[in-house]
C-alpha cells in the first residue's frame, strides 16, 4: 500500500522524509488509505531522470496547478479529444493574462510573442518514438471518463506518466516512458480492458 | 497477444481454423475480389506504396529479386489460342493472404510475426532480426524483405514529408508484407472505441479497396454476418476452416469463389471471384 502511494505521488520519495520523517509517514499511510478507495487502477511503476528541457519561457506548471487549481485539461485540451495532449495556442495564455499579471517579466515576454504574432517555440519534453502509437483519449476515457473519476483531480491520472508536474515549473520527464514501463502497467490493469497485443502499440 | 501469451499458449496457439483457430477473435477481416472486375491498372498498388511508406527499389534491385511491393498485380495470359494472346491477359492482385494459420508465423525465432485478434498476421517491425525464415515459410512469397536502408534514397527532400506518420519506415534489415492497413483499422477501432459502438461495416477501408477505379476489392469483417464481405464469401460458398470444398454447383456460373493454395490448410484471409470469360 506504501509502495503504491509513492508509486501515485512520485515527488513522496523516502529519501525526502528527514525530520519530519514521522508526520510525514502518518501522512503517506493515511492519504494511501484515501488512495486505496479512489482507485482501482495500478499506477505504472519506475523512475527516470530527463535532462532540463530549457524552453522559451520558464513556465511554471506549478503556479498553474497547484497555486491556482487549474485543470490541466483546460489547457491540454486535445489530451481528451486526440492522440496528443497539445501545447495550448499563445491565444489560450493570453485569454487570461491579457490581464493577469502583467507586470511579471514572463508574462511580458509572452505579450511580446503575442503582439510579434509569433509562437513560443516551446520544446516537446514527453516524445515517444515514431514506432509507437500511444492515444491520451482512450487512457483518459478508460482511466477517468469511463469510471466516473473526478474529473477536477485529472492531475493524478496524468501524474502516473508525466510525475508530479504540479510541483515542477517547467516539465521535465520523470518516468521512464518505455515499453517495459507501460506494458507492466497494461499487465497489472488487466481487467480495466488494458490490451496485451504488440501491435495495439507497435506500428 | 503478449509474448508471455505466445509462451505460455504454444499449443493453442498453433491450432487449425478447423479446430476454432487459436484465438477468441474480435473481429475477422476479409477481402473479396472479384477478378472480372481487375483492369490491371496497378493503382491499388500505387495506393499502397502511399500509405504504407514503401520504399521505392529501383530497377536494378528489382531484377535482383529486392522488390519492394506489398500488393503486386500478377500477370497471366491464359489464352494462348488466340491470335494476340495478350489480349486475353488477366490480372491477379497478390498481397498477404492474412492466413488463419499462416505458416509463416510458427517459424519466426522471435516471435516478431504473430496472429492478433482481429485475425490478422502481424509484424512487429521493432522485433524483427531479418532472418527470413517467415518469407521462406509463405507459399504466397509476399513478404518483402530490406535490403537496404532505403530512407535517404528512396525519399530525397522533400518527399520525406509525403510519408504517413501513422506507419513506421522500415529499416535495413526487416521483413514487411501487407497488414491489411492495419493503422486505418487501429484509428477505426479507436473511433468507435471513443463513441462506444462497434465498428460499421464499410467504416473501414484499406488504401488499395480505397483507390480501385472499378470496386474489385471489397473488405469487411468475416464475423459480421451482415458485412458486405461475409455476404460475398456465403454467397460463393466460400468459408473459413473448410478446404478443398467440393462444389457441387460448380458449372453455376455465378459461384465464382476460390481461396488460393486452401489445399495448403492455412486458411487465407481472401477470396478471389474467377474471371468470366466469354467463349470465342
Ligand atoms: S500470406 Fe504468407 S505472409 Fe501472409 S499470413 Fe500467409 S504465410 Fe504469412
Ligand atoms: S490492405 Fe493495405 S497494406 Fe494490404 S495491399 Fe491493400 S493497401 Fe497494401
Amino acid at each position: 500500500m506504501v509502495v503504491m502511494n509513492r508509486l501515485i505521488n512520485p515527488g513522496a520519495g523516502f529519501a525526502r522524509a528527514g525530520l519530519a520523517g514521522m508526520v510525514f509517514l502518518a501522512m503517506l499511510l493515511m492519504s494511501s488509505m484515501a488512495m486505496a478507495v479512489k482507485y482501482d487502477v495500478v499506477p505504472p511503476s519506475g523512475t527516470h531522470t530527463g535532462e532540463d528541457v530549457p524552453q522559451p519561457i520558464e513556465f511554471p506548471h506549478d503556479i498553474h496547478v497547484k497555486d491556482n487549481d487549474i485543470n490541466c485539461m483546460y489547457c491540454h485540451t486535445y489530451a481528451r479529444r486526440s492522440k496528443v495532449a497539445g501545447i495550448p495556442p499563445t491565444s489560450k495564455c493570453m485569454g487570461c493574462h491579457k490581464v493577469i499579471a502583467t507586470d511579471k517579466p514572463r508574462i511580458q515576454q509572452l505579450t511580446k510573442y503575442w503582439e510579434d504574432k509569433e509562437s513560443p517555440p516551446w520544446k516537446k519534453v514527453h516524445d515517444l518514438p515514431d514506432f509507437v502509437h500511444f492515444t491520451h483519449e482512450k487512457h483518459l476515457k478508460t482511466l477517468a471518463f469511463d469510471r466516473d473519476f473526478p474529473v477536477e483531480d485529472v492531475k493524478e491520472i496524468c501524474a502516473f506518466c508525466h510525475g508530479d508536474v504540479e510541483n515542477m515549473t517547467v516539465a521535465n520527464k520523470v518516468k521512464p516512458l518505455n515499453m517495459g514501463f507501460c506494458v507492466n502497467c497494461h499487465i497489472a490493469n488487466k481487467d480495466l480492458g488494458a490490451p496485451g497485443d504488440c501491435w495495439k502499440c507497435h506500428k | 497477444m503478449s509474448l508471455d501469451n505466445i509462451l505460455n499458449h504454444w499449443s493453442d496457439y498453433r491450432k487449425g481454423a478447423e479446430e476454432g483457430g487459436h484465438h477468441d477473435y474480435e473481429h475477422r477481416w476479409a477481402m473479396a475480389i472479384n477478378l472480372d472486375l481487375c483492369i490491371g491498372c496497378n493503382a491499388c498498388s500505387t495506393a499502397c506504396y502511399a500509405e504504407n511508406n514503401l520504399a521505392v527499389v529501383g530497377k536494378e534491385r528489382f531484377e535482383k529479386g529486392q522488390a519492394m511491393h506489398w500488393m503486386r498485380i500478377e500477370r497471366y495470359w491464359d489464352q494462348q489460342e488466340l491470335e494476340h494472346p495478350e489480349q486475353g491477359a488477366s490480372f491477379l492482385p497478390m498481397m498477404c493472404q492474412q492466413c488463419g494459420a499462416a505458416t509463416c508465423e510458427p517459424v519466426c525465432p522471435v516471435a516478431a510475426t504473430y496472429h492478433t485478434p482481429d485475425g490478422l498476421n502481424a509484424q512487429v517491425y521493432n522485433r524483427c532480426i531479418g532472418s527470413r525464415y517467415c518469407s521462406n515459410n509463405c507459399p504466397f512469397r509476399v513478404r518483402y524483405f530490406n535490403f537496404y536502408s532505403y530512407y535517404e534514397s528512396s525519399w530525397p527532400e522533400p518527399m520525406e514529408q509525403q510519408l504517413n506518420p501513422d506507419i513506421s519506415v522500415r529499416d535495413k534489415g526487416v521483413m514487411e508484407k501487407c497488414t491489411f492497413c492495419m493503422q486505418r483499422i487501429r484509428s477505426v477501432k479507436d473511433k468507435a472505441f471513443m463513441e462506444d459502438r462497434p465498428v460499421q461495416d464499410g467504416e473501414m477501408v484499406p488504401a488499395c479497396a480505397q483507390s480501385c477505379p472499378t470496386s474489385a476489392i471489397v473488405f469487411g469483417d468475416t464475423m459480421d454476418e451482415s458485412s458486405m464481405v461475409s455476404k460475398l464469401w456465403k454467397k460463393h460458398q466460400v468459408e473459413r476452416g473448410v478446404y478443398q470444398k467440393t462444389k457441387l454447383a460448380k458449372k453455376d456460373a455465378d459461384l465464382r469463389g476460390y481461396r488460393i493454395f486452401e489445399e495448403l490448410n492455412v486458411d487465407p484471409s481472401v477470396m478471389y471471384l474467377e474471371r468470366v470469360r466469354e467463349d470465342i
